[in-house]
């Protein structure tokens, strides 16, 4: 028993000794990568400390490819991020705010990007390789991401395991330390502009799908007044913003006139602006559009001049 | 909780350590304890189905004695009747209770009479139909005085709930595992280690061949409608892989993890694809079941010692109802009868015991006539899991006729096939191991003999390292669900 319990002892030690380096290198690594749809290089920013900024733009992919932050730079005079986190709804638009006020400065200013989907809870956790390199360990990321289809409860704690399996994950790590990486950032303060023109996913939706209406998820609504409540005790000035959405697409979602109600009461109730673009005349061009809520980066320009503009009556 | 899991990780050591350490005192204490760490294990999924194992244990525990005390052939008939009654009436119940509802709505419906459907929610518990058979097995066995019956309520406790097979076999034989749990147990170092080393193997199996296959076959089978023949036959093939890596992954870490535990449990794969007949597959396929219907189904109607129409109504019997064990849907039973048809020309000639040795015994290569026999055989049961994969009779059926058609011509085209090429070229090396550790018990048994310590341990790391950088989506093993 002693022989077969020692030579287990020293079978599992190398496994043990490697683990953290071994998790730390592929973390490291896996941080210079520009994938999934650079989320990286924000997480990136967070952590490193180097998303101070006077004006945080949240929200999602809405928010990401909408608000160009250079435009509202020169405009505004202020120092602008946008943390806008692709098919993440509010509920984890939160946890990055939770970071970026955790390891940054607090920002003066936030610009929300509201939309029909903010509210809802996806069950899957979207592009989960994004929390990869920072999860081992912390809270934040447990509490928020482990409510979904995505890491088991080990993953947080074990390191390496997180890892296994994740080939498409390892090849890239594998990649970069063999052949070094890119220095070159997909995203420009948490921006890209989408040079792309109107595709058929409106037309393929509406031939799949057809209406359909969006569940708001109770916790998600109550964190997001929770959020209010913590930008107003912060001294935090929140906006909400409406970007444009294409006209066309506007009629399927059936219960969006209730959905935008709830924003338009909270920011009543609390006393915020409001701006909407969706009855803008952005909204009725199909050529700033490459899809029904996403504006390209023709758009994008048009629209964030604009935002600029009218946020200067506010800021 | 599952094999391929941390929590069974964590559970395994912890196990280990209080029964060798703790309560290594007296064989009783170590059985009561095999019972708790098995009904704990069992209780991950649903604690609620304990009961059925527990009602399982008592009534043949009490069966067993009641048979021993007995005589009387009438009434050791009732005694044996009850075990029955009580097992497959649990089985019956929440496996096959929905089945027959449905068919019997579809009958009378056919004949005009229509029935509300009164179809329950039943939930499938897991390792069901293995248990039962199990505990069924020791009192035919006791009621044929072929075993004397258990008087240790915990040994026969153990025997029935034993964890590392509880949920998906092999099934055991009281003759066999029974009197592993009265004799006391000592630690022997070598099966332990050679209990690790087939863990390692099986999760391997289960991690990297089965898992990774299965992402391809959902895939395929799932858009089977959108999909060329070539494709349909690729993810046939690809089942054909998967369900072995799982399930003989499974029986690999079961037998494994048993060894640990002093306990030997009967082998359950012998490299079935490497089989040059349908005769030899089913001699090397699920060896604890085949044996199980041959023993208790097979050899009662007559077996092969009987004329003609006897054999084909006993080769059916024993494919067909192996068929519906796997489960209450009418897919089953054409892979059952599918096989069937298959065995019955090698029977009828007399060719069933053909090939009883090990395929190129003494050569590192098959000859081109076997290896041609082992390929057509592949092909057949390739061809059968088609009707085991695939959602219904329907869906099997239109799968086939692509295969069969000019599509089959073509390059397979489907989203991830640079993936695909990766697993294929992982399965080949697979292939290669097991066809050189074809002779062991598992394909990396007995390593010490063939590689000095620091390259058996470099090829441990080795598994372990494709393991990590392999590994598939984490699935539920598929034998779970029957």
């Amino acid at each position: 028993m002693k022989k077969f319990l020692i030579n287990t002892f020293i079978f599992i030690l190398p496994i043990l000794i490697v683990t953290f380096p071994l998790d730390y290198l592929i973390s490291y690594y896996l941080k210079k990568s520009h994938s999934f749809s650079g989320e990286l290089e924000v997480w990136n920013d967070i952590y490193e400390k180097k998303a101070g900024c006077d004006i945080a733009i949240y929200g999602s992919s809405r928010a990401w490819v909408h608000i160009n932050p250079k435009i509202l730079e020169d405009s505004l005079k202020y120092s602008v991020y946008n943390f806008g986190i692709d098919g993440h709804y509010f509920w984890l638009q939160y946890l990055r705010h939770l970071e970026l006020v955790k390891y940054n400065r607090k920002p003066k200013v936030i610009i929300l990007s509201v939309d029909n989907f903010s509210l809802q809870k996806r069950i899957e956790l979207y592009q989960p390789e994004q929390f990869l390199p920072y999860m081992l360990y912390n809270k934040d990321i447990i509490k928020y991401t482990s409510s979904f289809k995505g890491y088991k409860k080990y993953d947080y704690y074990v390191p390496l395991l997180r890892y296994a399996g994740k080939r498409k994950v390892l090849k890239t790590c594998l990649r970069f330390f063999l052949k070094g990486y890119s220095k070159k950032n997909f995203r420009e303060k948490g921006f890209v502009g989408m040079e792309r023109t109107w595709n058929s996913d409106l037309d393929k939706a509406k031939e799949k799908i057809g209406e359909y209406k969006i569940k708001i998820d109770p916790k998600t609504l109550e964190l997001f007044e929770n959020f209010i409540r913590e930008c107003i005790e912060s001294n935090i000035k929140l906006i909400f913003v409406y970007c444009p959405e294409y006209i066309e697409g506007q009629h399927f979602v059936k219960n969006r006139k209730q959905i935008i109600n709830i924003y338009k009461k909270l920011a009543i109730k609390y006393k915020l602006i409001y701006l909407d673009y969706s009855e803008d005349e952005i909204s009725k061009n199909r050529d700033l559009f490459y899809n029904a809520n996403h504006l390209n980066k023709n758009g994008a320009e048009i629209f964030s001049k604009k935002l600029a503009h009218d946020l200067k009556l506010y800021i | 909780m599952l094999f391929n899991s941390i929590d069974f990780a964590i559970f395994l050591p912890i196990v280990f350590f209080i029964y060798w350490f703790v309560l290594n005192k007296t064989i009783k204490i170590q059985n009561i304890f095999i019972v708790i760490a098995s009904y704990t294990f069992y209780s991950f999924w649903n604690w609620k189905f304990l009961a059925l194992i527990f009602l399982s244990t008592f009534t043949d525990y009490c069966v067993g004695l009641a048979l021993d005390n007995e005589e009387n052939k009438t009434k050791r008939k009732i005694f044996l009747g009850i075990s029955l009654i009580v097992n497959l009436g649990i089985l019956g119940f929440f496996k096959y209770y929905n089945f027959f509802i449905d068919n019997f709505i579809k009958i009378f419906s056919f004949f005009g009479q229509e029935i509300k459907p009164s179809s329950l929610n039943v939930i499938l518990p897991v390792g069901i139909s293995f248990y039962t058979f199990q505990t069924m097995s020791y009192s035919i066995d006791v009621y044929n005085k072929k075993i004397k019956p258990c008087r240790d309520f915990f040994a026969f406790a153990s025997f029935v709930s034993f964890f590392p097979q509880l949920v998906a076999g092999p099934i055991e034989r009281a003759k066999n595992l029974l009197p592993q749990f009265i004799k006391k147990r000592e630690f022997n170092y070598e099966k332990s280690v050679d209990g690790m080393r087939q863990i390692l193997w099986g999760l391997f199996k289960k991690i990297v061949i089965a898992d990774n296959c299965s992402e391809f076959v959902d895939l395929i089978f799932n858009n089977s409608s959108n999909l060329s023949g070539s494709t349909l036959a690729l993810g046939a093939m690809l089942f054909a892989f998967q369900i072995y890596g799982d399930f003989s992954g499974y029986s690999d870490i079961a037998i494994g993890a048993a060894r640990l535990f002093g306990i030997n449990i009967m082998r359950n794969f012998n490299y079935p694809y490497f089989s040059r007949d349908i005769a030899e597959f089913w001699r090397r396929w699920h060896i604890s079941l085949t044996s199980w219907f041959k023993d208790y189904l097979y050899i009662p109607l007559g077996g092969s010692r009987c004329n003609i129409w006897l054999k084909i109504r006993n080769t059916f019997a024993i494919f067909l109802v192996s068929g519906f064990w796997h489960g209450a849907n009418w897919k089953f039973i054409a892979w059952g009868a599918i096989n069937a048809i298959y065995f019955l020309p090698l029977l009828l000639t007399n060719k069933n015991r053909k090939n009883l040795d090990t395929i190129a015994k003494t050569r590192i290569l098959p000859a081109p006539k076997e290896l041609i026999q082992m390929l057509v055989t592949f092909c057949l049961t390739v061809f059968a899991w088609i009707f085991f994969r695939a959602n219904n009779i329907d869906h099997a059926l239109s799968i086939i006729s692509k295969i069969f058609s000019l599509s089959f011509f073509t390059i397979p085209n489907f989203d991830g096939r640079e993936k695909a090429l990766e697993l294929i070229i992982i399965i080949c090396i697979f292939i290669a191991i097991e066809w050189l550790g074809r002779e062991e018990q598992y394909a990396i048994a007995r390593l010490e003999n063939k590689l000095t310590k620091p390259l058996r341990y470099l090829f441990y790391y080795a598994i372990i390292a494709t393991i990590f950088f392999f590994g598939g989506i984490e699935q539920q093993f598929i034998y779970f669900q029957f």
